[in-house]
């Protein structure tokens, strides 16, 4: 415990660490609860968890070679979304199979990485947990710059993938390519998750991508304020798990998940007693 | 002569290794507004989807605005209206002006935002099928008929010349049926479109539309006139002991908007 007190949060909006969290966490919010949004309705949210997964032995990669671990993450979730892809096309698995096949590989690669190389723990440890209030200049740099192109994608294709995602068959006979627009959303997916990595952690990533969104759909809005709540919802969590955990010095990932899950019970109860 | 709007020479069909359609051979022309029907399983909705190239055929062609299915690419020209409308999850967020306005994305407006004129559009489609007063409402907590309308508004916001419906009216209710086709013969009427629509109520077929094709593995094409005989049609699709009692004045009784 740390003798601050929310009394504080002024004065902790002086200091650059903390500047640095709240606008990488913000951004990966924005770009997670847009992108959770499509994943939720197209019922594939679990490939969110699966590419985290794989993004884990890319880290380790990263780690051992001594190239930035984001990066290699960036790559290795890339490759596996692309893998998930071609097996289903293929029909060598079905969607689900598929994701936990190339889950199993990726997480497999980066225990049997850990075992060879000692020394990397902790540093493994903040990329699996998230490290947000000790993320730096050249990791916002990185988080701004995959933010901007998720957010710009959705931001650009935000009515073709609404079609496909609505009716896959329907948009293919509009004319909209579907096919590659499905795979570019899905490399987006990686994009986000990694750019995600430093805020809340590999293993609850999954949480900042589906709660959002999850909370925002129990409002029965329009999808345009669909999304705009799923944004509000997603940097409320990211928002308040950063500053609770600056002053009372607990687990930034862990105070994300527990505001992101109350939101969503909260509108739930809400919901239900209107 | 009018324009050929489809063209299908000895079309075959297989799905799962059996015959769905033998044979086919038939045009259709612009303005004709063409009921669908046979028996279940006879291959309605199978000929309808390989019309749109979306189920592959076995051999022969089918050409849809002279060009060849396999190579046509003139989608904004054709609208179709699943089986699936009816059972849209309630839980989708999406109101119907933008389900509606979806209508609108193609491949020329790729990853830009709907201008001026699209909005116009939707909002002029939305008048025609007459949900102007629940544009904002969610499109899940609207009944079957008000769906229906919503999915057609959406095909027809593209300003097709040709449109496909597979069973738009199934689980709706009677008058919201007539309301509906009343819609579909002012859309054929006022615009010219073409409309090809699968259904299983055949005293709609008969009083509503021009043609009617009868698929029941052979497909075969008749125009409606008072003439003819409706179970001279249906007999070779349905069995020879099949009874369809039709009277064309009855239409008048039928559909009060007549």
């Amino acid at each position: 415990m740390t003798d601050l007190t929310l009394l504080d949060i002024p004065r902790l909006l002086g200091y650059q660490f903390f500047q640095y969290a709240l606008i990488g966490g913000m951004v990966a919010a924005l770009a997670c609860s847009l992108v959770g949004l499509f994943l939720i309705l197209r019922k594939e949210a679990m490939i969110g968890d699966g590419i985290a997964h794989t993004a884990f032995g890319g880290i380790a990669i990263g780690l051992y070679l001594g190239i930035y671990p984001l990066v290699t993450a960036l790559v290795v979730s890339v490759v596996s979304v692309l893998a998930i892809s071609y097996m289903r096309k293929k029909g060598l698995a079905q969607s689900d199979s598929a994701i936990a096949v190339v889950l199993a590989l990726g997480f497999s690669t980066g225990l049997i990485i850990i075992s060879l190389a000692d020394g990397f723990n902790v540093e493994l440890f903040s990329y699996l947990f998230g490290s947000i209030l000790t993320i730096d200049s050249s990791d916002l740099l990185v988080v701004a710059a995959l933010g901007i192109i998720s957010i710009t994608f959705i931001g650009l294709f935000n009515k073709e993938l609404l079609s496909i995602t609505f009716d896959e068959d329907a948009s293919r006979l509009m004319g909209i390519p579907v096919g590659p627009l499905s795979t570019a959303f899905n490399i987006l997916v990686a994009v986000t998750i990694v750019l995600s990595i430093k805020v809340i952690g590999i293993i609850l990533v999954t949480a900042l991508l589906v709660l959002p969104g999850l909370t925002a759909l129990q409002l029965d809005l329009s999808f345009r304020y669909t999304s705009v709540s799923s944004v509000c919802f997603g940097i409320a969590s990211v928002v308040i798990g950063i500053m609770f955990s600056a002053i009372y010095d607990v687990a930034t990932a862990g105070v994300i998940v527990f505001t992101s899950v109350g939101l969503f019970l909260f509108v739930a109860i809400y919901r239900r007693l209107e | 002569m009018k324009e050929k709007i489809i063209e299908v020479r000895d079309l075959n069909v297989n799905r799962s290794g059996t015959v769905v359609i033998k044979d086919a051979n038939f045009s259709v022309e612009k303005g004709d507004f063409i009921g669908v029907v046979g028996p279940n399983g006879g291959g309605k909705t199978t000929l309808l989807l390989s019309l749109l190239g979306t189920i592959p055929k076995a051999s022969g062609t089918i050409k849809l605005f002279g060009q060849n299915i396999d190579s046509f690419n003139e989608w904004e020209r054709v609208a179709y209206v699943s089986q699936n409308a009816i059972n849209f999850d309630e839980h989708f967020p999406m109101s119907v002006r933008e389900l509606v306005a979806l209508g609108r994305a193609n491949r020329s407006n790729l990853g830009r935002r709907l201008n001026k004129e699209d909005w116009e559009a939707v909002d002029e489609s939305m008048e025609f099928m007459g949900l102007t007063a629940i544009a904002n409402k969610r499109v899940g907590n609207l009944s079957g008929g008000q769906k229906q309308r919503v999915f057609v508004a959406k095909a027809l916001v593209r300003n097709p010349e040709v449109i496909f419906l597979d069973e738009p009216t199934a689980g709706v209710d009677a008058s919201t049926q007539e309301r509906f086709y009343q819609k579909l013969s002012d859309l054929n009427a006022r615009k010219g479109t073409t409309i090809l629509i699968v259904s299983h109520d055949l005293a709609v077929v008969f009083c509503r539309m021009s043609k009617v094709i009868c698929v029941s593995r052979d497909v075969n094409i008749s125009s409606i006139t008072g003439e003819v005989d409706p179970n001279d049609i249906l007999r070779p699709a349905y069995g020879e002991h099949f009874h369809f009692v039709f009277h064309k004045h009855e239409c008048q009784g039928v559909f009060d908007d007549d």
